[in-house]
């Protein structure tokens, strides 16, 4: 479809600025020892594009990128070496999410829910994180269909 | 803009040089900016760069958009979504730029003006059109005839209304959102949204304001008459009412009736057959033109629209009069008095007079309890008379296997006939199939009543069958209430 070309032309061709915005973040990150360089930064947005398109995504910002590397890089099990790979595999987790809780969850909300799992329940396990956040998927869509069927029973009443 | 557009590469080395006017009919009009813009780089009014600049100020539109869609609380949407709202925004500035008289004054805006404000104007028409929407509603709502057709009153009643309360004009402006089942007897259906829906209110207001020239009683007549022609309930089928008003008032005309006439007696319909059926095309259109002519002058119809949108709606009459002589059919144009066929003098299976749904509980319990198929049969044939009552008992699994056929084998040909009607109802619309055959080819049926009732009549002699067809014709649809 012609718009669907559009949408994905425009989404990727507008990614370059973001560069230098995720490179100002290392101010912040080495404090804990974390950067990321250009190329790193480049790596990334490849693997996010995959992860967005494979999920059937659009982001035409870079504000959850940002969120994740803000808040991720103050746990202890992040260091320099895993650090790439980690906020690859969060951002497949993230947008898995996304999906999964079909977008009835905030990104700021989502990924603090993420840092928690993570440095508490699964101290730092990325195969812990994903269970631990598939299962809490599933909850959480049983609980508003829950909540849609008294809602529409209300409605009804 | 989308590098290798198949769609135009085809001719480009042959109309680059030959002129850098826009060719309005390489657009398309229901996706314009996109089609403008892909004209406007191949015949090179716009550069690559500027392309690629007035995408990216469309795409900073998506982005905010995306925002105020999550309400700020996500910056990533389904690409399903982020489809739509596009869609939507290039609904609105399409609304825009099919202002400008020419294409090449939209290329020369799109280059050096904000695309921002492009579209916020195109917003601005957007709702303007929901503005018109609205009011025309109001018009097409109080002028609203008097049918019983059940999607003529709902489409007025609830469709449009909900279209009206549920339309979105920043995130959804393209979608129609609405099930318009009433349909126009010209429509144009490659519109969307609002325009649609001005569009669509228009022509029915217009069509209703034609029918109210008309007698009510005529007009119900006439559907009525349509409805036992092809013998189906017309109270519950998808057809139009000003077609089915203009084409008899112009054979009413034809035949020598009144102008303001829609009903075509046995007699009209002799002389239009005689008429229609020696004529060739060209004087067939001859006469429906001189008719139409009259009609408009004889009703006082000036409005450029309402002439303009007859004249349309006779030119598709015109061919279907030339394939139904030659087919020697008429009858199923011109829709002839037909009168009610003399009811059945006793008719144990009434429409109404329901019992009450704690009798009918104790009645159905009681049938079940029964112990032989003679019991229940004499049980149902001493308490039931409701069809609705009938259909109840049916339906709910009181009766096993052969107990069916036993009642149904109790019931004489009115009742069979009731039956089939509602059994046989889809195959016996357009009326040209004989019931025995409807009969035979019939393979599968909702309910287990249905399949025993057809196993049944497999069985009836032919002569019964024909008794039971006849009897069909002469049951009045609206005289069975379906719910």
């Amino acid at each position: 479809m012609l718009l669907s070309r559009f949408l994905n032309s425009m989404s990727i061709a507008t990614q370059m600025p973001y560069v230098t915005e995720l490179l100002s973040l290392n101010e912040r990150t080495m404090a804990y020892n974390l950067q990321l360089t250009p190329r790193d930064i480049q790596d990334l947005m490849t693997a996010r594009t995959q992860v967005l398109y494979s999920y059937g995504r659009v982001e035409l910002g870079i504000e959850a990128t940002k969120e994740l590397i803000e808040v991720f890089s103050t746990s202890p099990y992040i260091c320099q070496e895993n650090y790439l790979s980690t906020l690859n595999e969060l951002h497949e987790i993230f947008y898995y999410l996304k999906n999964e809780t079909e977008d009835k969850i905030g990104d700021f909300k989502l990924i603090a829910m993420m840092k928690e799992y993570f440095d508490d329940e699964c101290a730092g396990s990325l195969k812990l994180l994903r269970n631990n956040l598939e299962e809490f998927a599933e909850n959480f869509r049983i609980q508003t269909m829950r909540q849609e069927y008294l809602k529409e029973g209300d409605d009804e009443s | 803009m989308i590098p290798g557009d198949a769609g135009y590469a085809a001719s480009d080395n042959q109309s680059l040089t030959s002129s850098n006017d826009i060719n309005p009919s390489r657009l398309n009009k229901h996706q314009y900016t996109l089609s403008l813009l892909n004209e406007a780089q191949r015949i090179g009014l716009l550069s690559h760069q500027e392309v690629y600049s007035i995408q990216y100020k469309l795409m900073v539109i998506l982005q905010d958009l995306i925002r105020r869609y999550t309400q700020g609380k996500s910056s990533s949407v389904a690409t399903d979504t982020a489809e739509s709202i596009l869609t939507s925004i290039l609904y609105a500035v399409d609304a825009d730029l099919l202002n400008f008289e020419h294409p090449n004054q939209a290329i020369t805006y799109l280059k050096t003006s904000d695309v921002v404000k492009l579209y916020e104007r195109g917003v601005e028409r957007v709702s303007q059109c929901l503005e018109e929407v609205k009011s025309l509603y109001k018009e097409v709502k109080q002028h609203k005839l008097d049918v019983p057709v059940a999607a003529y009153n709902t489409t007025i009643d609830e469709s449009l209304p909900l279209f009206i309360k549920k339309y979105n004009i920043l995130f959804e402006a393209h979608n129609t959102m609405a099930s318009i089942d009433y349909p126009l007897a010209m429509d144009n259906m490659r519109l969307q949204g609002v325009f649609y829906m001005k569009h669509y209110l228009e022509r029915l207001q217009l069509e209703n304001e034609f029918c109210s020239r008309f007698n009510p009683k005529a007009l119900i007549h006439i559907m009525e008459s349509f409805g036992r022609l092809h013998r189906f309930d017309y109270r519950i089928e998808l057809f139009n009412i000003f077609e089915l008003c203009l084409h008899n008032s112009l054979f009413s005309i034809l035949s020598g009736g009144d102008a303001d006439q829609v009903q075509i007696s046995a007699h009209q319909f002799e002389r239009l057959e005689r008429m229609l059926s020696q004529s060739d095309a060209r004087g067939i259109e001859k006469m429906i033109h001189t008719s139409l002519k009259r009609l408009q002058y004889a009703l006082q119809i000036h409005d450029p629209q309402t002439v303009d949108y007859m004249n349309q709606c006779s030119r598709e009459l015109i061919g279907r009069i030339l394939n139904a002589a030659k087919h020697d059919n008429l009858q199923s144009v011109i829709i002839t008095d037909r009168p009610e066929k003399i009811k059945p003098v006793v008719m144990s299976i009434h429409t109404s007079n329901r019992m009450s749904d704690v009798r009918l509980r104790q009645l159905l319990d009681e049938v079940i309890r029964s112990e032989t198929k003679e019991e229940k049969i004499r049980l149902i044939k001493s308490n039931f008379s409701s069809l609705h009552d009938y259909l109840d008992l049916l339906e709910s699994d009181c009766l096993y296997g052969d107990e069916y056929e036993a009642l149904y084998a109790s019931f004489g040909d009115v009742e069979l006939a009731i039956l089939s009607k509602i059994v046989f109802y889809e195959e016996l619309r357009g009326g040209d199939t004989e019931l025995r055959t409807i009969v035979f080819q019939k393979k599968r049926a909702e309910f287990d009543w249905q399949v025993h009732l057809i196993e049944f009549m497999k069985r009836l002699s032919p002569s019964r069958v024909h008794t039971i067809e006849q009897l069909i014709d002469s049951i009045c649809y609206e005289d069975i209430k379906f719910n």
